[in-house]
């Protein structure tokens, strides 16, 4: 597939191989980001950076290719100089989301604007290796091979991506354009995350170290566990918090896991919440209301029960050991820890 | 099932077995990237040998002639270093395959065909009829089955449900498709197409569902929670003209055309809830009745084609006909030779390699096919004819 992208089409896909080569067509220099003429697209980057760490949103704002390219070659500069894991990670979902939603635009483009979705297959194709058509039969649906689908779909816990829950025919999964963008984001993501971890750049400009040192400063201390000994948490548990440590992105099933089971367990809103400042997309705000809700003091009034290991082994979230033989629930993997080690002080 | 086989019964099981890998060797089919491939042997005793790699099909024949396992097995996985432990090999993909076995089915003749053999004083029986052994009053009992001409039938309408879905659904063309009887109860479907093969146990896990049909919303079919009405319908996009969409439509009579009809079923079914309950009964009742299991391992062995099922002595066989293929007969490939048994079943009815059998004596001179599928049923014993008595002598089981 041969498309020519235009300059509109590299700022809001600036990770393409054509963004590097219109860079290298600039004969643009990193120490030309000390330059005062730059200094507007250093403050966009370190900007964008900062969002991200205070509200774990995207930045959806589009200015002209020039300016879009050198802002996300900035920032990868900046994260780099960071040098935090998590921060990184939490960037690259926060490009990816960014991506996802021009994408989506893309795909629902029609009449003259329709091979707007052309760009969109070869962002599929060169960087994720996966083919999708637009479907012939059904407007505005797309294929994608069910091998294809069937490698990504695993990450989503929602029952509503389970294969039989989609249309399937001769191979094929029909996806609406959302789900189609969705399906790759973790993925688009990760190679991101790739990407900066290959990165070697010769130095780092002083304007770019500067900006770094500014944003280290109102990074989260590292995430703090409960005042629970760790033995006293189900594995299952324990995983969630391992991976919240790390920084990755757990999914909302997880999420209602850890935070059901922090209730049930007697911790207060404020402990559980903080909990989850270490998510790529976290956002206080939002942790807060859906704690909040689970906890039975928003919505519904109901307050949620720790879902049963069956339907935690059925979302792949069960990492069981010998400790958990003959539990139903994890909430009851802290009472027999207790009576263990009452049965053993005694 | 471990079957307590004397000496006689174990001697004569390796004479027969040597005897088919020396002169049907040819008949053993040789895995693509043979090198690749984790192979495992059991020996009659039971024991597993595992992480053995061959690097020619002549070296795996002239070890199974030379070590004469019971079962051969080989990975559907391939890797860097076949021989290591799991973590060490290097995994590069692994077939995808199905496996749909007798006892998974519910057939209703099973017990008819099914037998108890007693562990203590080796008398056999029809299983069901009595919970200990009517003759020493053991309940040290193993179970064996013969499967019939209906178990047959019942796997043969499985497997054709299976090639329908992957390849109306999955898009898997029928000649990559390899349909092999496994030579005791059941049937594996290979798929030879390679961009199956780098799916994770995970991804695997899904398509088995798929398959089986669990997991359904109904959703799915555009019947959705409304928390005014109980429910509310809005038929998917793509309609309901393929796949599981298709399915259960087709059974519960209905079409994008009729949303009425589908509102009058959900309320004459008491509502939603029981609604959900109903599709997840269609789809469980039309999927296929596969071990999910075995699809989602990546790290398994599976018999190896054209190599003998040490439960029974029949040969894991390619069916390249399902409708005609008989496996009594096809998969029958021990020779002919007479031995003589000792059946611990009093008045016994089967088909072998095209020859019907009917056993009423407890001593009985059968061919060896034959011979050796009842020992492995643990339903006979080999005996011997003393010389000097004439005499046949009996020997005792081994523990």
């Amino acid at each position: 597939m041969n498309i020519r992208l235009g300059n509109a089409d590299l700022a809001r896909y600036p990770f393409l191989n054509e963004a590097a080569e219109y860079m290298s067509q600039t004969y643009f220099n990193l120490d030309d980001l000390n330059l005062p003429e730059l200094r507007h697209i250093v403050e966009r980057a370190s900007n964008r950076i900062r969002n991200e760490i205070i509200h774990g949103k995207p930045d959806y704002s589009l200015e002209r290719h020039e300016v879009e390219i050198l802002t996300f070659l900035v920032g990868i500069l900046i994260i780099k100089a960071i040098n935090s894991d998590n921060l990184t990670k939490k960037h690259c979902l926060c490009e990816a989301l960014r991506a996802e939603k021009f994408l989506v635009h893309d795909l629902k483009m029609q009449g003259e604007l329709a091979n707007k979705k052309l760009l969109v297959f070869k962002v599929f194709k060169e960087l994720l290796k996966m083919d999708i058509l637009p479907s012939l039969k059904y407007q505005l649906m797309f294929e994608v091979k069910v091998t294809d689908y069937l490698k990504r779909s695993h990450l989503f816990h929602e029952q509503e991506w389970k294969l039989i829950n989609r249309l399937v025919h001769d191979g094929r999964v029909f996806l609406d354009p959302d789900e189609t963008v969705r399906l790759i984001r973790s993925e688009l993501a990760n190679l991101l995350f790739e990407r900066i971890g290959q990165m070697n750049p010769s130095h780092i400009p002083t304007t770019i170290r500067e900006q770094a040192n500014i944003l280290r400063s109102i990074l989260p201390v590292a995430p703090r566990r409960l005042d629970h000994a760790p033995s006293a948490y189900p594995p299952c548990i324990n995983h969630a918090l391992d991976q919240m440590a790390a920084g990755e992105n757990l999914p909302h099933s997880a999420r209602v896991m850890l935070a059901t089971y922090m209730l049930a367990i007697g911790k207060n809103i404020e402990e559980i919440v903080s909990l989850f400042e270490n998510a790529p997309d976290y956002n206080e705000r939002i942790s807060r209301y859906q704690v909040e809700h689970l906890a039975g003091e928003r919505g519904s009034h109901v307050r949620y029960l720790v879902p049963s290991c069956a339907k935690l082994r059925n979302d792949g979230l069960c990492f069981a050991t010998s400790q958990c033989e003959g539990l139903i629930n994890p909430v009851q993997f802290g009472r027999a820890v207790k009576s263990y080690s009452k049965k053993v002080s005694v | 099932m471990i079957l307590t086989k004397t000496g006689e019964d174990l001697h004569l099981l390796k004479i027969a077995f040597r005897e088919f890998y020396f002169n049907q060797g040819n008949m053993v089919e040789e895995p693509s990237k043979i090198q690749n491939r984790e192979f495992g042997l059991m020996g009659f005793d039971g024991v597993m040998k595992r992480h053995l790699m061959f690097s020619s099909l002549g070296g795996l024949v002239a070890s199974l002639i030379f070590e004469t396992p019971s079962d051969v097995f080989a990975s559907n996985a391939q890797y860097d270093f076949p021989t290591l432990p799991i973590s060490e090999k290097g995994w590069r993909g692994a077939e995808l395959i199905f496996d749909i076995d007798l006892k998974d089915l519910d057939m209703k003749c099973i017990r008819s065909h099914s037998y108890a053999s007693c562990l203590s004083c080796s008398s056999s029986y029809v299983s069901g009829s009595q919970e200990s052994c009517p003759k020493c009053g053991s309940n040290n009992i193993a179970e064996s089955m013969l499967p019939c001409d209906r178990c047959v039938s019942g796997l043969k309408n499985e497997v054709l449900k299976l090639h329908r879905f992957l390849t109306s659904d999955i898009g898997i063309r029928p000649e990559m498709i390899g349909t092999y009887f496994s030579g005791n109860n059941g049937f594996h479907v290979h798929v030879l197409d390679e961009s199956f093969n780098d799916l994770d146990s995970r991804a695997r896990a899904d398509l088995a569902a798929y398959i089986l049909g669990v997991g359904i919303l109904a959703d799915a079919i555009g019947v959705t929670k409304d928390t005014r009405n109980d429910f509310r319908i809005r038929f998917p996009i793509g309609g309901l003209d393929h796949g599981w969409r298709k399915r259960i439509s087709d059974r519960l009579g209905i079409s994008v055309s009729s949303q009425k009809r589908l509102s009058n079923l959900i309320k004459d079914l008491g509502g939603l809830e029981q609604f959900r309950r109903r599709v997840a009964e269609i789809t469980r009742d039309m999927g296929v009745r596969i071990d999910s299991q075995v699809t989602t391992d990546v790290h398994r062995v599976f018999r190896l084609p054209g190599t003998l099922n040490g439960k029974s002595g029949l040969t894991k066989i390619l069916c390249t006909d399902l409708n005609s293929f008989d496996p009594f007969d096809e998969s029958c490939q021990l020779s002919n030779r007479e031995v003589t048994v000792r059946v611990t079943i009093p008045k016994l009815k089967l088909r072998l390699k095209g020859e019907r059998f009917n056993l009423n004596e407890e001593f009985v001179r059968v061919p060896m096919f034959l011979g050796v599928y009842l020992i492995s049923k643990g339903l006979a014993h080999a005996v011997r004819l003393d010389p000097g008595t004439g005499r046949f002598i009996v020997p005792a089981s081994t523990p």
